[in-house]
């Protein structure tokens, strides 16, 4: 297995580069530059041309795509992502106050919608067509269909301008230290963004169970006369959660990557927010720095899920 | 039709009298076992025999309470004649606590495709440990040790290594073996084998055949044995009930229905089966037609359609059970001509 996962961890570099080069393209293609973002209008047709093209310079965009591509790069190398065109700021400063707020958004979303979702997916499979199973099944279709900013924009009219329970958005005040003093900001954005998961977790886990509950081990484990949780939830449910660990796993790089629409409704201060902010401005560094953490999140994560799924399941042989 | 009891009842290990399990489907029924009425003797065979859809396994589910949620017992008794005196297994809730601590001790059942009846998730040693501890006093390394017992007593080479491995390291036979361990392990009076050995190949199927007589012999186990084929019969059975709708249109030891089959059915199944050393060029009876819409059932005998014998009195009503012998009964309108050697 270890060999294995070495094997993984060093293909994952030349497809993160590849990959990282895709996007750098991609951004290249769009139309504008950092420049024209930087300026109204107005200021740029009245502008002096030479005058621009010494700001492109300065910013090191007149090069061509591969040396741009590669100047970054070796930046990156070494450990060095870059400042902002905008600002200046270097990005990791930005991101080390962005990612903790992102990450502690996911973790909670992926904590709550692991549970709940599986919870309420295993109770919908063993009451099978009962008043139960069909409300869940209802409501599971509504959470993965409805858009989160709906959620969001009725949840703050609700609890925060109407009811006034909790604030509108943002994620701390500057009284504010601990956790528990930021609880409140947090309990909108986290719920918000995991009902859509929980709702997917729990369908898929209601798939799985009943297909686990259908084999006919699970007859076998009645007939050695095991009480019924034991049949269902050691015999059925642990077989039922490889798909679900491998749908858990696959939302993660999502999460990390920031929730773009949660923290844009909610102005959570996180990489989500930031990464629309820049697209906007064609801040490509920090477009670039943003799309890398999800790149090698989502290439992680994939490496993570093969091991979980060959330690939860005996058939699974990693390897060739 | 009453069925009395013609045997003393201290031989008796489970009696069926008159089951009739029906199954609901889009508000129409199946009655799928439709009045069975039969013993299975204390360190007997009884050979279960039929076609695909016959009830077979529907009656072994039943009698374990293992019948799927949409079908159920309609009428009838199923009585378990324990050290501790007759219980009614019927009556008994299907996952209750008494129900469990008789399903997979004292009656264990065996299934027919050992590839899908392990749960791939855990080792083979797991899975037989926990019918020990939720059965038996055993526990910590006891439990370990007896596994590895009944498996080596199954004929598994190298138990100890075995026990730590997984149902998908075990080929199909070894499989079956560890199924059959499984049901033993707590030394059952009853094992409900329901076509064990239909998924395995010829030699193998041989090999788990003699380890069942052994288990007969040396455990004094009962077994019910679920099969359709006659050779199997003729090889490990004491008693035999053909089944055909649901219904045993005839039954006794296995010499009166083998060696005075009464039934058109019993014959036609008889017909069908090839025997070794006739030569290729031998006559292979099948039975003409297919089995009738278990939702449009024929009025009278249920084989009517598909019997050369039939009289019109056939299609009125089903046969009443006579009694040919103390043991051997049949469901036949023309039973007293064909006992009397009238055939063809």
């Amino acid at each position: 297995m270890l060999a294995y996962v070495i094997r993984r961890v060093l293909i994952m570099i030349p497809m993160a580069v590849a990959i990282s080069f895709l996007v750098y393209v991609g951004l290249d293609a769009t139309p504008g530059d950092a420049v024209s973002f930087m300026l109204s209008p107005e200021q740029m047709s009245g502008a002096n041309p030479e005058r621009l093209e010494e700001l492109r310079e300065a910013l090191g965009l007149n090069q061509p795509l591969f040396v741009r591509y590669f100047i970054w790069l070796g930046g990156l190398l070494q450990g060095n992502f870059g400042y902002t065109l905008t600002g200046g700021v270097p990005i990791s400063d930005l991101l080390a106050r962005r990612l903790p707020a992102t990450l502690e958004l996911a973790a909670v979303a992926l904590v709550l919608s692991t549970v709940f979702g599986s919870i309420l997916g295993i109770i919908s499979a063993l009451r099978r067509g009962t008043a139960t199973d069909n409300t869940l099944t209802v409501v599971g279709m509504v959470g993965v269909s409805i858009p989160e900013f709906f959620f969001g924009l009725v949840a703050i009219t609700v609890f925060a301008l109407n009811l006034g329970w909790l604030p509108v958005g943002g994620r701390s005040m500057p009284q504010y230290v601990t956790f528990w003093d930021r609880l409140p900001h947090l309990v909108m954005p986290a719920l918000v963004l995991s009902i859509m998961m929980t709702a997917g977790v729990m369908r898929y886990a209601r798939a799985a169970m009943l297909d686990a509950l259908n084999k006919d081990f699970i007859k076998t484990a009645r007939s050695k006369g095991l009480p019924e949780w034991r049949v269902n939830l050691l015999h059925g449910f642990r077989v039922a959660l490889t798909p679900v660990v491998v749908l858990i796993g696959f939302r993660l790089p999502a999460l990390i990557g920031g929730s773009v629409i949660v923290e844009q409704v909610f102005q959570w201060p996180g990489v989500g927010s930031l990464f629309v902010l820049s697209v906007r401005n064609q801040d490509y560094p920090v477009v670039m720095a943003i799309a890398l953490i999800s790149v090698v999140t989502v290439l992680v994560v994939s490496v993570v899920i093969d091991v979980l799924t060959a330690i939860i399941d005996p058939r699974v042989r990693l390897g060739n | 039709m009453t069925t009395t009891t013609q045997l003393p009842v201290d031989d008796v290990a489970l009696s069926v009298r008159d089951l009739k399990t029906f199954f609901y489907t889009n508000k129409r029924c199946n009655k799928a076992v439709n009045g069975v009425s039969f013993e299975i003797r204390k360190g007997k065979t009884l050979c279960i025999v039929g076609e695909s859809g016959c009830g077979k396994s529907v009656t072994a589910s039943a009698i374990m309470q293992l019948l799927p949620t949409l079908s159920r017992i309609e009428e009838g008794e199923i009585v378990y004649h324990s050290e501790r005196g007759d219980i009614r297994l019927d009556t008994l809730a299907r996952n209750g606590r008494a129900m469990r601590s008789i399903r997979g001790s004292e009656i264990a059942m065996i299934f027919q495709d050992p590839m899908t009846a392990l749960n791939p998730v855990f080792t083979i040693g797991f899975q037989i440990v926990e019918n020990l501890r939720y059965h038996t006093a055993m526990r910590g390394r006891q439990l370990m040790d007896k596994a590895i017992d009944l498996l080596r007593s199954m004929g598994i080479p190298a138990p100890e290594r075995r026990v730590e491995q997984f149902p998908h390291q075990f080929s199909g036979g070894m499989r079956q073996r560890a199924m059959i361990a499984m049901a033993m392990a707590c030394n059952p009076k009853i094992l409900i084998a329901d076509e064990p050995t239909t998924a395995l190949d010829v030699t193998i199927q041989a090999q788990i055949f003699e380890l069942m007589a052994t288990l007969k012999r040396d455990h004094g186990t009962a077994i019910m044995l679920i099969t359709h084929d006659m050779g199997v019969v003729a090889e490990l059975a004491d008693d035999v009930a053909v089944m055909y709708m649901g219904n045993i249109v005839e039954a006794g030891t296995v010499d009166e229905v083998l060696r005075r089959p009464s039934h058109p059915y019993t014959w036609a199944l008889l017909d069908s089966v090839p025997v070794l050393g006739r030569g290729k060029n031998q006559d292979i009876r099948a039975i003409p037609g297919s089995t009738p819409d278990p939702f449009n059932r024929p009025t009278g005998c249920q084989f009517a359609d598909r019997c050369v014998y039939k009289l019109d009195a056939c299609e009125l009503a089903l046969p009443a059970e006579t009694h040919l012998s103390p043991t051997h009964r049949v469901r036949c309108v023309r039973h007293e001509e064909f006992a009397n050697g009238v055939r063809n």
